[in-house]
């Protein structure tokens, strides 16, 4: 017994230790993960005859733009809801940014009386729940006359945004090597200047990266302006999707064309800035 | 040199981004709690309603089973995340050739928005044109086409496979970052002392990375309690049977449908109870 226990035992460990199985076990998982956006791609270059055959064509026998032509042409929606989105995502970053670095900057270099309670504060944003603060959103949103308008669902995600922010920009800046802005003051720099011409320009690359999360975090932001917006001219490519979506009919190759518009410019990022996201996301999530 | 002092100079930093922290988030979560203490029908005067929201919902008799089905969403989304999260990292830690292409390759999905991952898996899900039918039949695995949507059981697994799919590379890169930070040293030793690879993964790969694995685990499970953007495009009216109505749901049903703002609010304040509960587990046990 106890020898069928240890043989299946290390045939096992036998498996794991094959140099091959990482890699296995690896594509085998990634091929999954890739599956969907393979199987966006592929809709989105097949023509409609060919998305609706069953069994489905793994490789599209016609390759056609069509579906790209249509949702970029001036007739289809797809363009104005990639501004309105452009226009979200550009002015939550904006606003998010420029008020996290400072923020962010105060509580890791000055810190003073409270400031730890501070940042607990905004620590504990991030379990707050958007989807409870819709409520009490909406409901100021009525009463200001906000409701189908850009700037609420703006406010809205630089609610989602700036703690974020925060929160990463203070573990980026607490590793800050602090005799470079002790040089500057001593060059008779003031502290702001410091800021402006020390600390801005080092860690611009940083910043930059975690700015681009902000950006993503709005860009795919999809229940404020579905709850605040109603006016087809003022909707995001999240919302937008729906456009595409029927109760009888769903033209999923033009979805997934408008699909792959919303989600290639993030992917791009990502991919550029991966060694940053990757870094901002893990300290600020493991550590602070 | 300077006219304020130090700490003075951290407030004045602050004070820009406090105003901005109190203007969305604290004045809006004070209004949250406010609002599901009132009336608020939008048929009858707004008057102070004490706890009936509550009482209302908790008596509902839709509230627990769309509360069973948010538990048991969270759950299978947080292990199936969590599982194949570690399985990936695993993997990814012991691949040297090809490495970066295969973090690339994992980490692409990251960027899909919520509502979008939701819209392809519907995809993919069809019964007639999509992927996963036909290759469960090609596998010989199934006997007809699955119908992912015609069985409440099913539906549920769908929604889960959509929103893990999103997770999987933020947990793998938060387990991989901890498992690439274990000196390889401790393995070496563990070789010569006899230790298998299973021993070396239970007695220094998981403790080590218990950490980011128990982050992690906090943090999806507080994200997928209160999701619902891949839901909605999913299973657009709460599946069949209301089978994937999720607390989410229930929430913007009486905030957009039945217009009980009081109601609404307090479905908020309830989500908000359990998020913030698992939001503070993990702050402490970051923090310890």
């Amino acid at each position: 017994m106890i020898m069928a226990k240890n043989g299946i035992r290390s045939f096992i460990v036998k498996i794991i230790d094959h140099s091959l199985t990482p890699y296995t076990v690896a594509t085998l998982i990634l091929f999954f993960m890739l599956l969907p956006i393979y199987w966006m791609l592929i809709t989105s270059f097949k023509q409609s005859t060919e998305v609706f055959l069953s069994p489905p064509t793994y490789i599209p026998q016609l390759i056609t733009l069509e579906n790209y032509i249509f949702s970029l042409s001036v007739k289809g929606p797809i363009l104005v809801y990639l501004r309105n989105s452009f226009v979200i995502a550009i002015l939550t970053t904006a606003i998010a940014t420029i008020s996290a670095v400072f923020t962010a900057y105060g509580l890791s270099q000055y810190k003073y009386k409270g400031s730890n309670i501070v940042l607990a504060l905004y620590i504990f944003t991030r379990t707050i729940p958007p989807l409870s603060m819709l409520i009490p959103f909406y409901i100021l949103f009525s009463y200001l006359g906000w409701i189908n308008t850009l700037q609420s669902v703006i406010i809205y995600t630089t609610y989602m945004s700036y703690p974020l922010m925060v929160w990463m920009l203070k573990s980026f800046f607490d590793s800050f090597p602090r005799e470079l802005i002790d040089a500057a003051l001593i060059d008779g720099c003031s502290r702001t200047s410091a800021i402006f011409r020390v600390v801005l320009p080092v860690s611009a690359t940083a910043i930059g990266a975690m700015a681009i999360i902000s950006f993503m975090w709005s860009w795919n932001e999809f229940l404020a302006p579905l709850l605040f917006v109603h006016d087809d001219a003022l909707k995001p490519i999240t919302v937008g999707l729906f456009y595409f979506v029927g109760d009888e009919v769903t033209e999923w190759h033009r979805m997934c064309a408008a699909g792959m518009i919303a989600v290639v410019p993030s992917m791009i990022f990502f991919l550029l800035a991966q060694r940053y996201i990757v870094k901002g996301l893990t300290t600020g999530a493991v550590k602070f | 040199m300077s006219r304020i002092s130090d700490p003075r100079y951290g407030v004045l930093l602050t004070i820009p981004g406090l105003i901005l922290l109190f203007l969305l988030i604290l004045f809006p979560l004070f209004y949250l709690f406010y609002v599901s203490f009132l009336r608020y029908d939008n048929i009858h005067p707004i008057i102070f309603y004490g706890f009936k929201n509550y009482e209302y919902v908790v008596g509902d008799r839709l509230f627990l089973p769309t509360l069973i089905r948010t538990i048991i969403f969270c759950l299978g989304s947080t292990a199936l995340t969590i599982a194949m999260g570690l399985v990936l990292a695993l993997c990814l830690n012991r691949i040297t050739k090809l490495s970066t292409l295969f973090r690339s390759a994992m980490i692409l999905c990251w960027a899909v928005p919520v509502v979008l991952s939701g819209f392809i898996w519907r995809w993919m899900f069809n019964p007639a044109y999509g992927v996963i039918p036909d290759i469960l039949m090609k596998l010989h695995l199934t006997s007809e086409p699955l119908n992912i949507f015609y069985d409440p059981f099913t539906s549920m697994i769908g929604v889960i496979f959509s929103y893990s799919w999103i997770n999987i590379p933020f947990i793998t890169i938060l387990i991989l970052a901890r498992l690439q930070s274990i000196p390889t040293n401790l393995y070496d030793a563990a070789k010569i002392d006899g230790a298998d690879t299973l021993h070396i993964f239970k007695y220094i790969s998981l403790p080590l990375a218990k950490d980011s694995i128990l982050v992690g685990t906090f943090i999806i499970a507080m994200f997928s309690f209160r999701t619902i953007d891949s839901i909605i495009s999913m299973t657009p009216q709460g599946g069949i049977g209301k089978s994937t109505y999720v607390l989410g749901y229930y929430l913007l049903d009486y905030l957009t449908r039945v217009f009980n703002f009081g109601v609404s609010a307090a479905v908020g304040v309830i989500i908000l109870t359990v998020s913030v509960s698992i939001g503070i587990m993990l702050i402490r046990y970051m923090v310890k």
